[in-house]
């Protein structure tokens, strides 16, 4: 019998989680919230990211919320903002940009339907604000104030709040009833409202003597008038005063023929206006159509709605005959070596054409109105001049909006006005400028996106009324989504940088060195002990969330 | 293609501090296969990666029994084990030999050829990595045309064998392709597997991020680019009959695929061009087997 040597009965001793392969690691991966591209692109800052993804899951007010925290008028922007937002959404360079704009206005429609309400100011603190200008600049400087529990009191020279958005835009761009309903809740937050005050010089000064700080967010309500119109004559109306007037109903005498002078938005709002008043409507604009400043989609809509365009021309000389124009007009190219903003028609010889207009509206650039100002604040190539937070250089005298810049958008008003509203509280309580504003970080790029966890959807328009119907009256000409339109095309965002919870990286981890706690923020941690640091994590995030960074030994 | 929420039990049967490179996507693999077959599993490992990354000896990554057998006995040893357990009436229990390449396609053949011929109530899973990696990169019959290795300097001048077909047709119940890029398609597929009786096989392709010359981030993109671009079809065979097609060429040129691994980069653009026309002729035969 050969002898039988005893072997263990368990070779082994124990398990391999009692090691450490942390330490072959040369980076760690981090989860963090970072900023998505259309958040940097967004002149208010909107948290677009987070409201996106509140609204795909259905919480439609926490998404308002989010929305609002940033701008009080969301269904405002939602219709009339240039959106640039959509233009560095990092979808776009996969299939299409995400429709923020028009899930905006979703949103935002919704929370006046269901008539939500602003959340409550912050206790009340030792500021007291006045805001001279009731427009989006003025009221969104209002707001924020409010909300950090300043007093705010609004110095409004129109019978009613809103600038451009109630006397200016068309209400076939933008209803009056939203713009009222906005207005209205957010005076609901508790700010004084004083209208049919126009300030001058003398009352700014009483102003700043009662206030602990003044912000003048007057807009820019004065028309430029070329020649040969400068004069006051019957016949020549300017393009803001028409607007107006006929936003306040006080339709005024026009013939049949307009002739509207001018190649920006506010000219192709003349126009359509015109048109929708059943006049015969022509734009004249000094540059071509390929450089003109409207929208290219403005300019489609009008000549739908039968709209004709003069580009590259302008008026030479105006003969009056039987109360109607007799205009001699030529074809010009625009001098490229003028400096921008200065306009050097060069006339074409032998293209002059005649043209017969009843009224001619002209909507030719508007400046602010400074006389008022100019004595006692720095004025450049008739703007107030401001810093880089809105503030004057004068001592508790901030400004925004279009008084204070050439960026005439309404949320570029409403972000500076935010702006100034964090540099008034900073002033007003004391504190140094500048601190609050989180570390610039880069927003998540394109290819840190795993598109392989988004199938291709296609991007959806909101919806024009036909030119037919648009030309009847003023009712809207973009349609709001539906429903069900909202939650697909807000499935399309990708959430740069926010992490969603889809539990990607537990998952792709070959290490199991992520574990996830949903009540912890975030919501998933990185075992030391475990993770080698290969990063596939970073890669199978679909969104970026998860940031790879070296470790120093 | 959304990834389905995976839903897998994180049981940590197969545990952290494991010896696998960073990022290995052969690690992944196990982590669900593990997870999937549960606790009343015996597993078989010849030499390979999947060897080290069970050891290391005497501590093991899995909390179940592991048969560590020789390079050529896998599927043999696998099938004497699941008969023991049957014998001592613990059928519940599933036996699944887990190898590589090399022992699979080559060394370990005959085994696996003879136990599938004598439908074997055993779960073999090749762990796909092209190469004999563990022993520094040589070349197997699974490696692909062109790739080069330690042992083809100039690129393999043979194409790879097409083991997937070679198992389907010794009309096993169950064949089936995976691949780490799907993860929601790997576990099915081994879920699958364990509900079936019998001889199933499963064939992982792991891309071997040393071996490959892949970033350590990348294995489950290059896994996923090997399916996208018809390289690696995911697919499966029950009975040798019915096929069934997962996912499949996307139309994406081989290029994107061999583009980011080091092992191709040797190659001219006709070279890439002459694997495009291999695959893309492949792909014509292969799209007639789901006609049915
Ligand atoms: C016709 C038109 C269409 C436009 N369409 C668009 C568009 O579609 N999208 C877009 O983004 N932007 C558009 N803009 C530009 C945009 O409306 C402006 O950039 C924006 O309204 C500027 O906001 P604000 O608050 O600075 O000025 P305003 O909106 O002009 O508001 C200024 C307010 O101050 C008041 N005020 C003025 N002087 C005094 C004073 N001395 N005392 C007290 N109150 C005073 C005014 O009555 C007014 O209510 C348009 C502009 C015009 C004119
Ligand atoms: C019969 C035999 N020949 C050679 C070896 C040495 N050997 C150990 S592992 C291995 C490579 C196996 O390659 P593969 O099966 O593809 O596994 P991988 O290392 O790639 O995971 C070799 C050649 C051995 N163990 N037995
Ligand atoms: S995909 Fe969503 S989060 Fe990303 S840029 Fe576009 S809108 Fe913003
Ligand atoms: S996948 Fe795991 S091991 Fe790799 S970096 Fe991420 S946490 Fe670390
Ligand atoms: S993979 Fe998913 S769960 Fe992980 S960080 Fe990214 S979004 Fe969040
Ligand atoms: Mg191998």
């Amino acid at each position: 019998m050969p002898e039988v040597t005893k072997v263990p009965p368990v070779w082994t001793t124990g398990w391999t989680d009692i090691l450490n392969t942390g330490t072959w690691r040369s980076a760690t991966p981090g989860h963090q919230n970072r900023l998505s591209p259309c958040q940097t692109a967004c002149p208010v800052g909107a948290e677009i990211a987070v409201w996106v993804k509140q609204a795909k899951e259905g919480q439609y007010q926490e998404a308002w919320l989010t929305l609002a925290a940033n701008n009080p008028f969301p269904a405002v922007t939602g219709r009339v903002c240039h959106h640039p937002c959509e233009g560095s959404c990092n979808r776009g360079e996969y299939d299409a940009a995400v429709t923020i704009n028009a899930l905006e206005q979703f949103i935002a429609d919704l929370a006046l339907q269901e008539g939500w309400s602003l959340p409550a100011p912050a206790d009340k603190r030792d500021m007291r604000v006045a805001v001279i200008g009731g427009g989006p600049a003025g009221l969104s400087c209002a707001y924020q104030l409010r909300m950090a529990g300043a007093e705010v009191t609004v110095f409004e020279a129109q019978p009613e709040l809103g600038g451009v958005l109630r006397y200016g835009i068309p209400a076939y761009r933008l209803s009056k009833e939203i713009v009222a309903g906005e207005i209205k809740r957010l005076l609901a937050a508790g700010i004084k409202v004083q209208t049919n005050v126009k300030v001058d010089a003398q009352k700014l000064a009483e102003l700043q003597k009662e206030y602990s700080a003044v912000c003048i967010a007057i807009g820019a309500p004065k028309a430029k008038l070329p020649p040969p119109f400068s004069g006051n004559e019957p016949g020549v109306l300017n393009g803001l005063q028409f607007l107006l007037d006929v936003n306040r109903a006080q339709v005024p005498e026009l013939g049949q023929h307009v002739l509207v002078i001018g190649g920006g938005s506010v000219a192709m709002d003349v126009a359509r206006t015109a048109r929708r008043l059943g006049k015969e409507v022509q734009v004249m604009s000094l540059e071509d159509r390929q450089s003109m400043p409207a929208q290219e989609e403005e300019v489609l809509e009008a000549f739908e709605e039968g709209i004709v365009l003069l580009d590259g021309a302008m008026v030479q000389e105006k003969v009056k005959e039987n109360n109607r124009f007799k205009l001699t007009c030529v074809k010009v190219t625009l001098d490229a070596t003028a400096p921008a903003g200065v306009f050097k028609p060069i006339v074409q010889p032998g293209t002059e054409f005649n043209l017969v207009a009843d009224t001619v509206i002209v909507a030719a650039g508007q400046d602010p109105e400074l006389a008022d100002f100019s004595a006692s604040l720095p004025v450049n190539n008739n703007l107030l001049t401001v810093d880089a937070n809105q503030n004057t250089g004068q001592a508790g005298i901030f400004a925004c909006g279009d008084v204070a810049s050439n960026e005439r958008f309404v949320s570029m008003a409403i972000g500076a006005g935010k702006r100034a509203a964090r540099r008034i509280e900073a002033f007003c309580l004391g504190r140094q400028p500048g601190d609050g504003a989180a570390a610039e970080t880069e927003p998540v790029a394109y290819k840190e996106i795993n598109t392989f966890y988004f199938p291709m959807t296609p991007r959806k328009e909101k919806e024009v009324l036909n030119p037919e119907l648009r030309q009847q009256d003023f009712r809207e000409v973009k349609l709001a989504f539906a429903a069900s339109d909202a939650q697909t095309q807000a499935e399309r965002c990708f959430s740069c940088g926010h992490c969603i919870q889809c539990d990607n990286c537990f998952y792709y981890c070959p290490d199991m060195a992520i574990i996830k706690d949903a009540m912890s923020e975030p919501s998933y941690s990185i075992l030391d002990q475990y993770c080698k640091g290969c990063g596939l994590c970073v890669e199978e995030c679909p969104r970026g969330v998860i940031v790879l960074k070296e470790v120093k030994r | 293609m959304i990834n389905v929420a995976l839903q897998i039990a994180e049981e940590k049967i197969f545990c952290s501090g494991h010896h696998a490179c960073p990022g290995c996507n052969e690690a992944l693999a196990f982590r669900y296969i593990m997870n999937t077959l549960g606790k009343d599993t015996i597993a078989v490992v010849p030499p390979s990666c999947g060897a080290i990354i069970s050891g290391p000896q005497p501590l093991s990554s899995m909390r179940i029994p592991v048969y560590q057998t020789t390079l050529e006995a896998s599927a043999a040893s696998a099938a004497g084990i699941k008969r023991a357990l049957k014998a001592q009436g613990k059928d519940h229990v599933q036996v699944v030999a887990i190898a590589g390449d090399g022992g699979t396609y080559d060394i370990g053949f005959q085994a696996l050829s003879s136990a599938a011929e004598r439908n074997e109530d055993i779960i073999y899973i090749c762990m796909d990595n092209e190469g004999y990696m563990n022993t520094g990169a040589q070349k197997s019959s699974s490696t692909p045309y062109l790739a080069y290795t330690t042992s083809t300097p100039g690129g393999k001048p043979t194409a790879k064998k097409n083991v997937a077909e070679i198992m389907a047709a010794h009309r096993i119940p169950y064949m089936a392709t995976a691949t780490t890029g799907y993860l929601d398609d790997l576990a099915n597929k081994v879920r699958k597997a364990k509900e079936i009786k019998g001889m199933r096989f499963i064939v992982i392709l792991v891309p071997c991020l040393d071996g490959w010359g892949v970033a350590d981030n990348e294995g489950a993109k290059v896994s996923r680019l090997a399916v996208q671009t018809g390289f690696f079809p995911l697919y499966e065979v029950e009975n040798g009959t019915k096929y069934t097609l997962n996912h499949g060429s996307e139309g994406i040129p081989v290029a994107a695929y061999i583009n980011r691994q080091k092992r191709f980069r040797h190659l001219a653009p006709e070279q890439v061009e002459s694997i495009q026309q291999r695959v893309d002729a492949d792909w014509e035969i292969f799209k007639t087997k789901f006609n049915s």
